[in-house]
């Protein structure tokens, strides 16, 4: 070898670094950025644990940014989502799941109260024009995606305001007017060129948007109330409930009746049911064939409204009937007296199909003024009709892309689904990147299969509890059915739910793996490294023991065989 | 300057002279007053050093041992137990090259147990790869602590500087002890390029696998080998200092036409010489009194036995089932001369037993009757053997 | 910039490199490595032999960056006392560290050890406790739990593991009066990192004993070296204590205790107590009766949530605050 012994045979420092133990691997440690469970369980696809961490670092207006990359309305979502991404939240399966939906409505009125404007993108194709139908939340999110990639969108809409449900069926005490506004109004001046009072069927053709515009995207709702009877009968006053909700939204008033029925177990059904009570209706009943939303009980057979929705009703005085279907309408003469309620379940088989059953002998007698079906809305087929073909919804695929029709794209309540202002916002962004492929003649790609990041994959052990920040809420004897029920969290408060997130999949920058690497092989960067996270693993020297992978609180390091 | 001293007191001021930064001390019997002088001279303020009183040999080495490392001159004593004790630290010290100087009051070593003088402690660690220097008497001692130190950080190896128990550690004589300027020409301030320190942070002590030890233990046998030219030179440079003669590596004092030497180690070479001028009508007889065993002087010996007939080589120690040890050695290296003198090899005065000058006549009797029996021990007394097996 | 210019610039100081040979997630190697980071540039150390000296310096390789010494088995801290004097008589103000592991601290080298407390040296003596003489092939010494098996210690049909109790010596050390011995547990860097400097800021003899899993000794993945660790001392068989001048000056309280039969069931050197046996039931139940004896003995139940008890102190936080 040549190399001379010292004399007494010392060593010199550090001199091991030549040798490189990194050949003694079986595995190696890798970042991997998992997508946190709110991530993946968001319906419009917002990575929740990106965005808490830049406010965790005050970074409020990146924060802001990243959530209307994907959501352009979070006080809106901010205060009327279902939030699946608390329900999917880790942390509470430690203490409590941090409160997103709150984060979300905080984030979301400081970027009203600052005036932030949506980032404006300079207009790159455009030559390559897309139409959008409908300014509901599926409507605004694909014009604001397409026009933040350079498109010309022109956003037509058939009333003379934006926001399609959002302004006219959403009560003022879930969504206050002045927010509603704020919002679209800042999204609609950052590039997209707006057309209300034009109305598909009406003031153009669905042939004449194909021949002007590169790309169509169709958001029109589902305007038409199902028809409703009961063996042929119906009411001779029959209101349907989301012509009564929108009335009621727009007017202010409702018929006064002692007692009324609502039927139907979604959220217009609730806010129908609620927005009685507040107006003075002394009984209120919800019938569904449906459950209510409790531990134990499948997804399917659940009632779709948001369960803080039903709660705060049953705290308001709804009462709720569940598993249960209308029989026969009681009447005296055109009048409706009463319901005859009968146990009915709808029952699903193993190959997808399902039916309603009714159970003999436990049928009841149920008093009311009025019954007021809620049951779930169609597509107007207005200047529709080819795509449509009698059928209640378009049919779409997970891209919103129309089969048969090139060019036609489609989103929203009109596609059935849900029916969750958050599933819109994510199906009119699906569409958006659709038609973006299309136009630049782009395959594609195959996305991996969601793996989120699991509780047990988290080490929780260095986490310490810390109690959920609560919303302030108007208690029942306040609350009028104008003011917002649910208030906002202080400022001080959302730095302290910021902090809850366990950020998953995600690099903390906890300096675990920095300092428990037995081999010193992990090294810390100066600024971050490409993959986002603030460490390198030196694998000239890692002997794969897996302590960085397991002491990771946040599952962002993976082991995987070494090649 | 000239003083009245016990052999341990003149050990300890000499010590003192040598300005060691760190001094561990552990008692045991014969070489207690050398470490109660010290702790007296620092109690006094007259030695300002680290006075570590330790509690084992094993400690006293290792603090030593690693007040060496750290860069700072060090002493510490022993004898018989705990130069065993401390054993496993002298090899230690040796491989790592690290220079230190140590007093060894040579006693016999246990069991059975005894207090009293004789070389086995020493010669017990021959192989630790230390220097070994032993002195015929206190003055010597005196001198060879001095250029001990100067040998030591030279060569980077230790020297112990071997003084028999009792015989010459607690006797009183009048012994000229140097001043502090002559020590302090002599042997500037210790500056160990190897020593431990932040600004130049080594690793001292490592695993050295069979490709490179081999070549570790040569280095260190080459080291103590060529040390003898350090011996030689310290003792000249000490004799011009303090203008006594100074004895390197073998002390030869001769008689015209002697073919008969004796060679011995230690004090009794004082005993010898005594003898030889008392007992006039012996035959010639060359002394010679070795004083450096580690290295072995192969050269020096066999000139200094040139010209012999017989050589009787007579030593404070045996190794059970073999024999004399220093005989044996000289024996060996004698083999390769022409015309070697025969060896007969004797040990003497073990435990402490009392070598009387009439051992004189008895060795020139021995040899004239006798037919150069291999070894012997030449004071025993039979009636007193119990039965063999 | 390279792996190796990064690793120049690390914001923190690096006294064991990488490129040692310990194995895989080695919790010695890591305790070795905070305890060198936590004391800084200006320390001399005396390693005794075991593990962390022959897998740090196989010549012409050293993994330190500190200056260090090893000489035998039994006399690291009397050799620390030899430097420790050296300085001092130089008027260095370089602060002496002595390491070594359970076989040395506990038994061979305790004279040593013993004595450089006893007079009062300036030096920090730390034991990094895997149990077991670990480098010679995993035989007990006085510091193997109860019960525990090792080559020396095996169980069969007469014996189940090591019949005698683990040597107590925090308090052994403790009752010279020193000013300040502590146990930690590489579970905990930063309770390493605050007892080495506080260690440090006395003058004095200190003592730090730390608890560092053995993974091949033990038997359970590398991986898990710092869980096993952690419920060492969250079933408390492994204290958090701290003692200045023999008196119980301080421990990390317990939130969650966990049985004994958590920490045990990851090693193989316990698996013979999860047998269906009389003898092994009656194992368990004395290991668990160990266990609440600290609890009580040290006052380990936390009573409230603390940042400075057994599930506070390795709380992380964004961007890498700790409290220590």
């Amino acid at each position: 070898m040549g190399l001379k012994l010292t004399r007494g045979s010392f060593a010199h420092p550090a001199s091991s670094l030549r040798y490189h133990t990194g050949s003694w691997r079986m595995e190696r440690p890798v970042h991997r950025h998992r997508p946190a469970p709110c991530h993946t369980a968001c319906p419009a696809g917002e990575d929740a644990q990106a965005w808490l961490a830049l406010i965790a670092e005050e970074r409020y207006r990146e924060a802001w940014e990243k959530v209307v990359a994907v959501n352009p309305l979070p006080a809106i979502t901010g205060r009327v989502c279902h939030h699946p991404c608390e329900v999917a939240c880790n942390r509470g399966h430690f203490d409590e799941p941090v409160a997103i939906h709150h984060m979300e409505r905080w984030l979301g009125d400081k970027a009203i109260a600052a005036d932030w404007d949506y980032p404006a993108t300079p207009l790159a194709h455009g030559s390559q024009g897309v139409a959008v139908i409908g300014s509901g939340p599926a409507g605004c999110s694909a014009a604001w995606q397409l026009s933040r990639r350079g498109y010309k969108v022109d956003l037509f809409e058939a009333l003379p305001v934006a926001g399609g449900l959002l302004r006219s069926a959403l009560p003022h005490y879930r969504l206050p007017r002045d927010v509603l506004d704020a919002e679209l109004e800042r999204l609609l001046a950052s590039g997209i060129t707006f057309r209300p009072g034009q109305r598909l069927g009406r003031d153009f053709s669905l042939d004449e948007l194909k021949a002007e515009y590169a790309a169509v995207f169709l958001a029109p709702g589902t305007q038409r109330s199902r028809e409703w009877n009961i063996d042929g009968a119906t009411p001779h006053d029959l209101h349907v409930g989301l012509d009564l909700l929108k009335r009621w939204v727009d007017v202010g008033t409702i018929p006064e009746w002692s007692s009324a029925a609502v039927i139907g177990g979604g959220n217009t059904a609730i806010d129908l049911a609620r927005i009685l009570r507040h107006c003075g209706v002394e009984t209120v009943h919800v019938v569904t064939h449906q459950s209510l939303p409790r531990a134990g009980v499948e997804q399917i057979d659940t009632m779709s409204a948001i369960p803080r929705e039903i709660e705060q009703a049953m705290e308001e005085g709804v009462i709720f009937h569940e598993h249960r279907g209308v029989q026969r309408l009681v009447l005296r003469g055109e009048q409706v007296i009463g319901l005859e309620l009968v146990h009915r379940k709808e029952l699903h088989e193993a190959d997808g199909s399902k039916r309603y059953v009714s159970f003999e002998g436990t049928e009841s007698l149920l008093h009311v003024d009025q019954v007021i079906p809620a049951i779930g809305q169609s597509v107007d087929p207005a200047g529709l009709s080819t795509l449509l073909e009698q059928r209640s919804h378009l049919d779409a695929s997970e891209h919103g892309r129309l089969d048969g029709h090139p060019g036609l794209y489609a989103g929203g309540d009109a596609c059935g689904g849900h029916g969750s202002v958050s599933a819109a916002i994510g199906d009119g962004r699906r569409a958006a990147l659709a038609i973006e492929r299309d136009l630049q003649q782009q395959t594609d790609s195959a996305e991996p299969a969601a793996d989120p990041v699991t509780p047990a994959q988290l080490n929780m052990n260095y986490f310490e509890p810390q109690a959920r920040q609560h919303a302030p809420v108007l208690p029942v004897a306040e609350r009028s059915g104008e003011v917002e029920i649910i208030g906002t969290l202080t400022p001080q408060q959302a730095a302290q739910e910021a902090m809850r997130c366990l950020s998953c999949g995600n690099c903390l920058a906890c300096d675990n793996c920095w300092t428990l690497c037995p081999d010193i092989a992990v090294l810390k960067t100066r600024r971050p490294a490409e993959d986002g996270s603030h460490y390198l693993f030196d694998y000239d020297f890692c002997k794969g023991c897996g302590l960085c992978a397991r002491e990771c609180p946040t599952a962002y390091i993976m082991m995987e065989p070494e090649q | 300057m000239q003083y009245a001293l016990e052999g341990s007191q003149a050990l300890a001021r000499t010590v003192a002279l040598c300005r060691p930064q760190v001094i561990a001390a552990y008692p045991i019997t014969p070489q207690t007053h050398i470490v109660e002088n010290l702790s007296k001279l620092v109690a006094d303020g007259a030695l300002n050093c680290e006075l570590v009183s330790v509690e084992s040999e094993f400690s006293a080495a290792s603090v030593v041992l690693g007040a060496v490392a750290a860069g700072a001159r060090a002493y510490t004593a022993s004898s018989s137990q705990g130069i065993l004790l401390m054993s496993e630290v002298l090899f230690n010290i040796a491989g790592l090259r690290l220079p230190l100087v140590m007093t060894c009051a040579n006693r016999a070593v246990s069991g059975p147990l005894s207090i009293w003088n004789d070389q086995q402690d020493s010669m017990a660690v021959r192989d630790a790869g230390w220097i070994q220097l032993y002195c015929a008497n206190n003055q010597e001692a005196v001198d060879t602590t001095i250029q001990a130190y100067h040998i030591a950080e030279q060569t980077e190896l230790p020297v112990m500087v071997c003084v028999d128990g009792f015989t010459l550690t607690h006797t009183l004589e009048v012994l000229d002890i140097p001043d502090q300027q002559q020590v302090d020409r002599f042997l500037p301030p210790f500056n160990f390029e190897r020593r431990l320190d932040p600004s130049s942070p080594i690793s001292i002590g490592t695993l050295v696998a069979p490709d490179y030890f081999t070549e570790a233990r040569y280095d260190h046998h080459r080291a103590v080998n060529d040390a003898q030219q350090s011996i030689v030179a310290a003792a000249a440079a000490w004799e011009d200092v303090c203008g006594r003669r100074q004895n390197p590596l073998i002390c030869v004092s001769d008689r015209q036409g002697a073919r008969i030497g004796i060679m011995t180690l230690g004090s009794i070479a004082g005993t010898l010489a005594a003898a030889r001028d008392h007992y006039n009508n012996a035959p010639a007889t060359r002394l010679m009194a070795l004083r450096s065993f580690r290295p072995f002087p192969a050269e020096a010996i066999r000139q200094a036995c040139a010209g012999l007939t017989d050589l009787v080589v007579m030593e404070r120690a045996l190794s059970p089932g073999s024999g004399g040890i220093v005989g044996a050695e000289v024996r060996a290296t004698l083999s390769e001369m022409n015309d070697a003198p025969r060896v007969h090899n004797f040990t003497v005065g073990l435990g402490g037993r009392d070598v009387p000058m009439d051992i004189y006549p008895r060795i020139h009797e021995g040899l004239r009757t006798g037919s150069g029996i291999p070894f012997g021990v030449l004071d025993l007394e039979p009636d007193k053997l119990p039965a063999a097996g | 910039m390279s792996h190796r210019e990064l690793r120049q610039n690390q914001p923190r100081f690096s006294g064991l490199e990488s490129g040692h040979r310990a194995c895989q997630g080695c919790g010695e190697a890591l305790a070795a490595r905070l305890v060198t980071e936590a004391a800084g540039p200006d320390v001399v150390y005396a390693n005794a032999t075991g593990c962390l000296e022959v897998f740090t310096t196989a010549w012409p390789d050293s993994s330190w960056r500190v200056p260090w010494i090893h000489s035998l088995f039994e006399n690291a801290p009397a050799v620390a006392a030899g430097m420790e004097a050296a300085l001092k008589s130089r008027g260095k103000t370089t602060r002496v560290i002595s390491m070594g592991g359970d076989g040395s601290t506990f038994d061979i080298g305790f004279q040593a050890l013993s004595g450089m407390l006893e007079r009062g040296h300036n030096v920090l003596h730390v034991c990094f406790d895997n149990e077991a003489y670990m480098n010679t092939g995993i035989q007990r010494s006085s510091s193997t739990p109860h019960a525990a098996v090792t080559t020396t210690s095996p169980s069969g049909k007469e014996r189940m593991g090591k019949r005698h109790l683990k040597k107590d010596i925090v308090s052994i050390v403790a009752a010279h009066h020193i000013p300040y011995a502590a146990t930690t547990s590489v579970a905990y860097p930063s309770d390493i990192r605050k007892k080495v400097r506080r260690a440090l800021a006395i003058d004095g003899p200190t003592f730090l004993h730390v608890h560092s899993p053995c993974p091949l000794g033990w038997g359970h993945d590398g991986a898990l070296s710092i869980e096993v660790a952690r419920l060492a001392v969250q079933t408390g068989l492994f204290p958090i204590i701290e003692l200045e001048r023999g008196r119980l000056a301080g421990s990390m309280p317990i939130r969650t205790v966990h049985p004994v039969t958590d920490y045990l069931q990851l090693q193989n050197r316990f698996r013979h107590l999860f047998v269906d046996d009389a003898r092994a039931r009656e194992e368990l139940e004395h290991l668990q009766a160990l266990a609440d004896h600290n609890i009580e003995v040290y006052n380990l139940r936390g009573t409230r949530p603390d940042n400075r008890d057994s599930e506070g102190a390795d709380t992380v936080r964004r961007g890498g605050l700790r409290w220590a």
